[in-house]
């Protein structure tokens, strides 16, 4: 099984601050983070290789200038990454060009099982890379994921049924060697839950309104995982040193071999910044106890509609 | 004086006259608990102000099951031309149905602009669309304004989640696909004298890709902490009866925090404390009640989106850094909150 994860990289909100009347953006402290729903998409990769065994293959989000978030996901245990060199003009918004390039990439690989990246980014907050993607593979989509477990099942239903134990049993086995926390284990026990049917099946969790509810789809598909569903695992520090000391560690593609130029022409351009007034503080209500809480529930309402 | 016969006048000059043939501006409508959602009314008022300077149409698509009758409201917020589509298969959300039946719609009609809402439907259909018919798409707009000269819609998107905006136009491709945030926009008037007759789209069901296997129930999302929750409701040494925050805390879907008189009063634990020596929080929404606010716990809320604090006496320091602020008792302002609150 093969699973491509869709990184990329975001300036970290820490080091700026927006200045509102001056009408302007001061980078403090330039440093590069993956992106927060990215990070729980590598994780739920990464899961998934522990449970069912897969090839993790980490492509970016956008063209970057440079691998370091590549370098990360490898040594987190991403078994390869491929950095995609080329230039697009507007680099955050450029999905529908991305989608391409990514689509090109997949081709090239010889197709994948299963396509994740994160369901939005943490600066622009644009969701459309995913759907954008399943749409041209023609690929079954699902957003917003908060668990993401898959199943290898067999044509016929008899070995279909013995093949669910062995996989959970060798599985359950592999993890508690390589990871003893408890967290890990119970998750695999969730697993087992899940429905059995013909073909590769494979579950997401999702949120619907208030709760949660189960959805299935058959492989391939794309999932977008949402941000803060899983906690990123830290990287394994021998792992870390090789992937940083070895300079060939990322492959590298150019991104004119995949597509043709015009493919990579811009489609939405960016013309302008604009800035939120100034937060007016000290704003008394008047009036009765009861007016006051009425104004109050109105302003409360509004707000979390946002 | 009898005036009936201005109804019927201003029946006759509002009978809304729909165009034939392409572009147009289009809004695909959120049904949210058998009403129109009121994104997608806001939606509608946003199209009517394009339409209006592009010199185009303002059609409205409603997919779903049983849902002809609100094609009425569509009309009244601003559709010139309503497209339903009625079908058993269309009850609930799904892709690929739903895909295909809006797929079918703009490949014939070719719109100039289609609006969805920034909702879980919308999300899902834009970007599928715009892949699919080489469109351009702005995700999460909470402004627009026109570009008359290429016809192209200028739209403000939030970066960072709103600490300010970018500007961001579709220069050539078409369809324009833009997704609108919910509330940024003015629901616009509800006009009786709008009336239109819905045209019916033929469906072909599609089955779906995606299948819901039942609620998860077992599934716990992860826990948030309380420096990352999106909305604290914070007691203090005048908060009067705990019971009262913890309600107002689950209405607004909130955790519950406070200062150290509330760890003192036994209400919350250690962790719990807002505090520059406890925890430093940035919620969206954060209500103080009755809470003084020493310099401590006021710079552990600097972050904060919107402050509302709620204090009996009007020298308190949090004043000076609420955004919203009311001087009163909190045991006489709880309750009827409460009520306005769990009412909806």
């Amino acid at each position: 099984m093969r699973i491509i994860v869709v990184i990329g990289r975001v300036l970290d909100p820490a080091g700026i601050v927006v200045n509102r009347r001056a009408g302007r953006i001061f980078v403090n402290r330039e440093e590069y983070i993956l992106q927060p729903a990215d990070r729980c998409a590598l994780e739920a990769a990464l899961r998934v290789k522990d449970a069912a065994g897969a090839e993790v293959i980490a492509l970016p989000r956008s063209l970057l200038p440079d691998d370091d978030v590549l370098r990360q996901a490898l040594a987190r245990g991403a078994d390869r990454a491929i950095h995609l060199v080329g230039q697009v003009g507007n680099l955050p918004y450029e999905d529908a060009a991305m989608t391409r390039v990514l689509a090109a990439a997949v081709q090239r690989l010889g197709g994948a099982d299963l396509i994740l990246t994160g369901a939005t980014t943490l600066d622009t907050g644009q969701s459309q890379l995913g759907p954008r993607l399943a749409e041209a593979l023609g690929w079954p989509q699902i957003l917003g994921a908060w668990q993401v477990t898959i199943q290898r099942v067999s044509e016929s239903a008899k070995w279909m049924m013995q093949a669910v134990v062995m996989a959970q049993r060798a599985t359950l086995k592999d993890v508690i060697l390589s990871d003893r926390r408890e967290r890990r284990i119970s998750w695999l026990h969730e697993r087992e839950t899940l429905r059995c049917a013909q073909g590769d099946i494979f579950g997401a969790v999702r949120r619907d309104g208030a709760g949660y509810v189960t959805v299935e789809a058959d492989l391939p598909a794309v999932v977008t995982v949402a941000p803060g569903a899983l906690k990123l695992r830290y990287p394994d520090g021998v792992r870390l040193i090789n992937v940083y000391r070895a300079g060939d560690a990322v492959e590298r593609w150019e991104v004119s071999d995949l597509v043709d130029e015009a493919a990579l022409r811009p489609q939405l351009e960016k013309r302008g910044q604009e800035f939120p007034p100034e937060r007016e503080r000290g704003v008394r209500l008047s009036g009765t106890p009861e007016e006051m809480a009425q104004a109050l529930a109105e302003t409360l309402r509004q707000r979390m509609r946002r | 004086m009898d005036v009936s016969y201005l109804d019927l006048l201003m029946a006759q000059q509002e009978e809304v006259v729909e165009a034939e043939g392409g572009g147009g501006v289009w809004v695909v409508a959120d049904v949210l608990d058998g009403a129109v959602a009121p994104v997608t009314l806001e939606a509608l008022g946003a199209a009517r102000t394009l339409a209006d300077a592009l010199g185009a149409y303002v059609y409205a698509v409603l997919l779903g099951h049983g849902v002809t009758g609100l094609a009425q409201t569509l009309t009244q917020a601003g559709a010139d031309g309503v497209r339903v589509a009625d079908h058993p298969a269309l009850a609930q959300f799904a892709l690929e149905p739903y895909l295909q039946v809006l797929a079918d719609l703009f490949q014939a009609q070719q719109p100039e602009v289609v609006l969805f809402g920034a909702t879980a439907m919308g999300q899902e259909l834009a970007p599928r669309l715009a892949q699919r018919m080489g469109g351009g798409l702005i995700e999460h707009v909470t402004a627009v304004s026109l570009d008359e000269a290429t016809r192209t819609v200028q739209a403000s998107v939030p970066i960072y989640g709103g600490e300010y905006l970018e500007v961001l136009a579709c220069p050539e491709a078409r369809p324009q696909f833009l997704t609108i945030e919910p509330g940024a926009f003015p629901a616009p008037f509800l006009d009786p004298y709008r009336q239109g007759e819905p045209t019916l789209l033929e469906v072909e069901p599609v089955e779906a890709a995606v299948h819901v296997v039942g609620p998860a129930g077992d599934f716990e999302p992860p826990a948030v902490p309380l420096s990352r929750a999106p909305v604290i409701v914070a007691a203090g040494r005048q908060a009067g009866d705990f019971e009262l925050v913890k309600r107002l805390a689950a209405a607004l879907g909130g955790q519950v925090a406070g200062d150290r008189g509330a760890r003192d009063a036994g209400w919350i634990g250690h962790e719990q404390i807002v505090d520059v020596r406890g925890v430093t929080v940035a919620p969206k929404i954060y209500v103080a009640v009755g809470i003084r606010g020493d310099t401590f716990h006021n710079a552990a809320i600097e972050e904060a989106k919107f402050i509302v604090a709620i204090h009996p006496d009007p020298t308190a320091p949090i004043f000076q850094i609420a955004d919203l602020c009311l001087e009163a008792d909190p045991r006489e302002v709880l309750p009827p909150l409460l009520e306005a609150l769990e009412a909806t």
